[in-house]
């Protein structure tokens, strides 16, 4: 019997600063298999935020992190890190920024 | 209803771009100077202006320390800011990223909706719709030698932008460290322009480039005539750039960043030389220097300035600038949050701000 592929939906919480380019929302929904995919997605609903988060060249800003529950994905798979259905994606302004 | 904040035709407007925030500074008699809060709060804005071309748009090189770099505009001083519907970044996958914006200049008076902006990583960017959409010059960005330019100690930045107002074809931009370049054909193609400048840094004192040129000013009635402030020297080319002189003569130092001119006065010309090693100024007293022959001799200007072991400051390459009356007025910002005015030519000086973040840039409008 074939299991449908379905693309797990993930809740996605934001920074007061980019709070503005998701409609002042404090969280927000996304259907992907990856971090780069859930980033992809809110891009398309909300253009420019992949912008906000990676560089042109794909790699996540420095000063930006993303958490997976409570692992930081940098310790993970970074951007490929996959995601399941029901997990929150934490986007977070790095302790180490604001220099 | 946005509320908009009443700035008087004929005052001077400063637009001071600090680590932290924008701060606008008016006077209507450039002596009782009249400090705002400071917009974009928190954010690093490397450079503003305000374009009165058609109506008064501020512009404003917006680097976030978190979330990436905008070149933002306001409509009404800086209470609201606008986002480009397409801005400033580079192709998706095309091997470069944006870093940082340094500098946004309006376009000539014959071109009222066209902007320029120059970044990290060196290139130029152009609007034809005054802000709301930029594309980059492809002419500067396919250089043939572009993969051998090495950065400054900022970065590889575009960090000087002049649209020659008497020639439509003809621009220079300076870049650190790649030198100065010039257009004659409308962007499309560059040429090197750094002729007798040297580079103490490399084995080779005189390259064809590598130069790193701090900051540029044009004359403004006689438009072949340059001059710049260089990491190794002053100049001035009279020839458009095809060669320069070194005008350095009796200042104290080669080295510093900013450099101005008075619109009026076009033989003198500004600098505000520093120790190369330490970056500040050279012995107790802060000192900006003054030539009023095109660089043959210059004049140590203090009435006014500090002076005392513990005066030690330092001045970026955006944070000097004249306005354009006669006497024309001078404003220099250190990168210790003070701000200095000269009302009369640099004869006499005036702190008009002090505890600001350390001061990236100042640009001075006479509001119309």
């Amino acid at each position: 019997m074939n299991v449908p592929d379905v693309m797990p939906i993930v809740t996605v919480s934001f920074p007061d600063a980019l709070r503005t380019r998701v409609g002042n929302r404090r969280t927000v929904a996304a259907a992907g298999r990856t971090v780069r995919e859930i980033i992809d997605a809110l891009d398309r609903d909300f253009p420019g935020l992949r912008f906000n988060l990676c560089y042109e060249t794909g790699e996540l800003r420095p000063y930006v992190n993303i958490f997976v529950g409570r692992e930081n994905i940098r310790y993970l798979q970074g951007l490929e890190t996959a995601v399941t259905t029901g997990v929150t994606l934490h986007i977070l302004q790095s302790v180490a920024g604001g220099r | 209803m946005t509320q908009q904040r009443a700035y008087t035709s004929g005052s001077v407007l400063l637009l001071v771009g600090t680590k932290r925030g924008l701060f606008m500074v008016t006077s209507r008699d450039r002596e009782k100077w009249e400090i705002a809060a400071p917009t974009l709060k928190g954010h690093r804005v490397f450079y503003a202006i305000l374009d009165q071309r058609s109506g008064s748009r501020l512009f404003a090189a917006d680097n976030g320390d978190f979330f990436g770099s905008f070149l933002r505009y306001s409509d009404d001083f800086g209470e609201t800011w606008q986002e480009p519907k397409m801005g400033i970044q580079f192709a998706e996958g095309g091997g470069e990223k944006l870093v940082n914006i340094w500098v946004v200049e309006a376009g000539r008076a014959s071109e009222p909706g066209t902007v320029y902006a120059g970044v990290d990583p060196a290139s130029l960017w152009m609007s034809t719709d005054h802000g709301e959409t930029w594309e980059i010059d492809r002419g500067l960005a396919t250089h043939p030698t572009r993969e051998r330019w090495e950065p400054g100690a900022g970065g590889l930045c575009l960090h000087t932008i002049i649209a020659d107002p008497t020639n439509a074809n003809r621009m220079w931009v300076g870049i650190s460290a790649v030198g100065c370049m010039r257009t004659d054909d409308g962007g499309r193609s560059w040429v090197f322009a750094n002729k007798n400048t040297r580079t103490d840094f490399l084995p080779v004192k005189y390259p064809e480039f590598g130069q790193c040129i701090h900051r540029l000013v044009q004359h403004p009635k006689e438009p072949d005539v340059l001059y710049q402030q260089n990491h190794c020297g002053i100049y001035k080319s009279v020839n458009a750039g095809e060669d320069w002189m070194d005008i350095q003569h009796n200042l104290p130092s080669q080295f510093g960043f900013p450099i101005a001119l008075d619109v009026h006065h076009p033989e003198t010309v500004f600098v505000v030389v520093e120790d190369p090693a330490a970056r500040h100024n050279v012995g107790q007293q802060f000192t900006v220097y003054r030539t009023q022959d095109g660089g043959e001799r210059w004049e140590p200007l203090t009435n006014g300035l500090p002076q005392g072991n513990g005066v030690m400051l330092g001045i970026l390459r955006h944070a000097m600038c004249t306005d354009t009356i006669d006497p024309c007025g001078i404003y220099v910002g250190t990168n210790t949050g003070q701000l200095f005015a000269s009302r009369d030519r640099g004869d006499s000086w005036q702190m008009i701000a002090d505890f600001l973040p350390s001061i990236y840039s100042v640009t001075a409008t006479l509001l119309v």
